[in-house]
């Protein structure tokens, strides 16, 4: 299976923050990138959604909020290590994604992107009334108390062992995203995106497929809101509003949704800008300025965002760089 | 002439120097000659400052509070460097800051905290790091039943068993509704216990909890009547109180039940908020001694607050605490060997050895203690509102009920109680 350039260099950076960062960075900055690499996941998530079949989904964060609910219920029910909790929060989220995705499949554009707004709302709901699991008994698992202690995996209990699993994680699921590219859903995909018609008459099964889509969507947010749990060792509502769920996906139209490297751009300007702003005194929210400034950016000039304009410098750059006779 | 203009202007240069030192004439103790020098003491505050509240007035309290110290002689003549984060009422921003204070910057210990959402997610790392936060505004259930985490300020569970006490024992109540928010460590925590209050006096409470996402102040006033209460405590943030009240007002039920608060709405802009509907009717909890009381740490709260806070700071409950940890805070580091204000660990075990710290603020005395579990303050006051204001109509008293059992056995221990 061939790689590009762009795939090669994306997995040895991932090798090399795995290695490095932890030693080059304080606490504050360990918890924002252990963040920074959660929410990365959730907008791989969104943009492929957005990049391969054209569907909008507005409901990534909240879905997120699925994942850490379902890894706290498991943390604070069941006896199992991180990693096989982990696995069941994907699966589960997965499950979840589908099933609300069902009656969303005949719709398009607008309508599909309105409904997942709505299931991120509903969800919204059901977070801020019932809570998250904090150790409680019963279905809801909420106490009126301190939250239970977090089980961290084995082998990254520190927070610098925890940036480092959630990196490695986060790589996976980017790997994951480009095995489906590659292979037979990949295909269906983008006979779906050019023409639903097309690619039902070429035998392709277009609801199965779109259901896929979810499945895969939902297993990473489903991942990323787990492994978020497992940073924090508690969540609030408040992370998950359906508000948060269309600035991420903003985000990933900006960052750039065609390339992997657009979703990092996305989660840095979603966590790690505001971070900057805070440490230099600036209030946070001006982000929303900016990020506000960028989205018409790119709606208007950068349809690929910014991964677009940076590809397209490096494209300008090798073409310039190579022998005139190879031009 | 240009002699003369030259020797009046430094005249007047010299003259004024003194006027300058001596605005500010309120020292703060321990009080040594001249402003601090050295190395500072690093010591970090971590508030909440977003949507749906303001929780940084205890932080500016304890700020302007270490400025006073600072330039008074410091700590064994050191300055304090207080460092203070918004959390923003985020859960990662909240773990973020604490990081950042304790692991980034150092600091001994966190002083004047104030948040619902930081002692939630930083409890657990506070005790895992060994560093106190004598905190200031405490909110949530996670923040009194931690190991380290101790506050000058009582919360909703202690302020609200106070207002069903004084509902019960002076307004005759028998049965209480008591309404809150459905966060299971504030509203159900607090609610909750009054709950047990009323059944172990052989009465009846039930609780009526609001959705935060979507309070809805008529529905609940509905529920609360429909429990068949005969007495409404109101244990809600200001703002929602006063729409709760006022859902009562339109209702004119103000004669029907008697009505309390926890301390919420003990705050100088609520009676005028409330209007005149209102006066007479309404008891509130204080948490701390009155706003204007005239005790000896009360008139240097507002004195210290003139002179080295701002003038849009908040003369609240908050601020009173905020000022109350740094104080207690300061007291403890001017009593430690110098060698060992720098070492987390001594001052860690320092703050846990606090026992007997009095003021004029509070009605019992500070304490802390090595426990899993910290509430020195748990008696209080009880206001009324009244002209546009509030009146005391009792003093100091202990509360009472199964939550704080356990707490007063430890004082037992300790030779408080």
């Amino acid at each position: 299976m061939s790689t590009t350039l762009s795939g090669r260099i994306g997995v040895a950076l991932a090798l090399m923050a795995i290695v490095f960062l932890p030693m080059l960075i304080g606490g504050q900055w360990m918890r924002i990138f252990t963040s920074t690499a959660c929410f990365t996941l959730a907008a791989a998530a969104a943009a492929f959604m957005y990049a391969r079949l054209n569907m909008v989904s507005l409901a990534q964060v909240a879905l997120m909020g699925v994942g850490g609910w379902v890894m706290l219920r498991l943390n604070h029910g069941t006896a199992l290590p991180f990693e096989i909790n982990l696995l069941l929060t994907g699966v589960l989220t997965a499950a979840i994604s589908v099933l609300l995705a069902l009656p969303a499949l005949r719709m398009r554009g607008l309508y599909l992107a309105l409904i997942t707004l709505m299931i991120a709302g509903g969800l919204e709901v059901i977070f801020s009334t019932y809570r998250f699991p904090n150790g409680g008994t019963g279905f809801w698992g909420v106490m009126p108390s301190a939250a239970a202690p977090f089980r961290r995996p084995v082998l990254a209990e520190s927070d610098g062992a925890y940036l480092r699993y959630v990196i490695a994680v986060v790589l996976i699921g980017f790997l994951l995203i480009d095995l489906h590219r590659r292979t037979r859903p990949g295909r269906a995909w983008a006979m779906i995106r050019r023409s639903e018609a097309a690619a039902l008459a070429s035998g392709v099964n277009v609801t199965a497929f779109k259901a896929w889509a979810f499945a895969l969507s939902g297993l990473l947010a489903g991942l990323a809101g787990g492994l978020l749990a497992g940073a924090l060792g508690l969540l609030d509502p408040a992370t998950f509003r359906a508000s948060e769920s269309v600035l991420l996906f903003a985000l990933s139209v900006v960052g750039g949704a065609q390339y992997w490297f657009g979703a990092v751009i996305a989660a840095a300007l979603y966590r790690v800008l505001p971070a900057l702003f805070n440490n230099a005194g600036i209030d946070p929210n001006l982000t929303l300025v900016i990020f506000g400034a960028a989205l018409l950016h790119a709606i208007t000039t950068a349809p690929d965002g910014i991964a677009g304009q940076i590809m397209g410098v490096f494209r300008g750059l090798t073409a310039w760089l190579r022998p005139k006779g190879r031009r | 002439m240009k002699t003369t203009l030259k020797a009046m202007f430094l005249a007047g240069t010299v003259l004024a120097i003194p006027g300058v030192v001596l605005a500010d004439t309120v020292v703060c103790e321990p009080g040594n000659d001249g402003p601090a020098t050295g190395a500072p003491i690093r010591v970090g505050g971590i508030f909440g400052n977003a949507a749906p509240g303001d929780f940084s007035s205890a932080t500016r309290a304890a700020s302007a509070y270490f400025a006073c110290v600072n330039a008074s002689g410091g700590i064994h003549g050191r300055p304090v460097e207080y460092g203070v984060e918004n959390d923003q009422w985020n859960p990662e921003l909240a773990a973020q800051a604490a990081a950042k204070l304790v692991e980034d910057q150092g600091v001994v210990a966190l002083v004047g905290n104030a948040s619902f959402v930081e002692m939630s997610v930083n409890a657990s790392y506070y005790a895992r790091n060994g560093v106190m936060v004598m905190a200031s505004g405490c909110a949530v259930s996670e923040c009194f039943e931690s190991s380290n985490i101790v506050s000058t300020n009582q919360g909703p569970l202690a302020s609200s068993v106070g207002a069903a006490m004084y509902a019960v024992e002076d307004l005759g109540a028998t049965n209480i509704a008591c309404i809150g928010l459905a966060i299971p460590s504030v509203g159900n925590w607090s609610c909750g216990a009054v709950e047990s209050y009323m059944e172990a006096q052989g009465l009846r409470a039930s609780s009526v909890l609001m959705n935060p996402g979507a309070p809805d102040v008529n529905s609940s006033l509905l529920e609360a009547i429909a429990s068949g209460a005969d007495s409404i405590l109101v244990n809600l943030p200001a703002g929602l109180g006063i729409a709760f009240l006022g859902a009562a007002e339109q209702q004119a039920l103000r004669d029907v039940y008697t009505w309390t608060s926890s301390t919420p709405l003990y705050d100088v802009s609520v009676p005028g908020a409330l209007g005149s509907y209102w006066d007479g009717a309404l008891y509130v909890n204080a948490e701390l001694t009155p706003l204007d009381g005239e005790g000896e740490h009360a008139r240097h709260w507002r004195a210290v607050m003139d002179d080295y806070g701002r003038t849009d700071d908040p003369r609240d409950t908050f601020s009173q605490a905020g000022y109350l940890s740094a104080r207690f805070f300061t007291q403890l580091l001017s009593t430690m060997d110098p060698a060992e204000i720098d070492d987390r660990a001594a001052v860690t075990a320092a703050i846990q050895g606090i026992v007997g710290y009095e003021s004029d603020l509070i009605c019992g005395p500070y304490y802390v203690g090595v426990a899993d579990r910290h509430m020195p303050n748990r008696a209080g006051t009880m206001v009324r509102v009244s002209d546009g204001g509030f009146e005391v109509v009792r003093e100091c008293y202990e509360y009472e009920g199964p939550y704080f059992e356990p707490l007063i056995e430890a004082e037992r221990a300790l030779g408080l109680h």
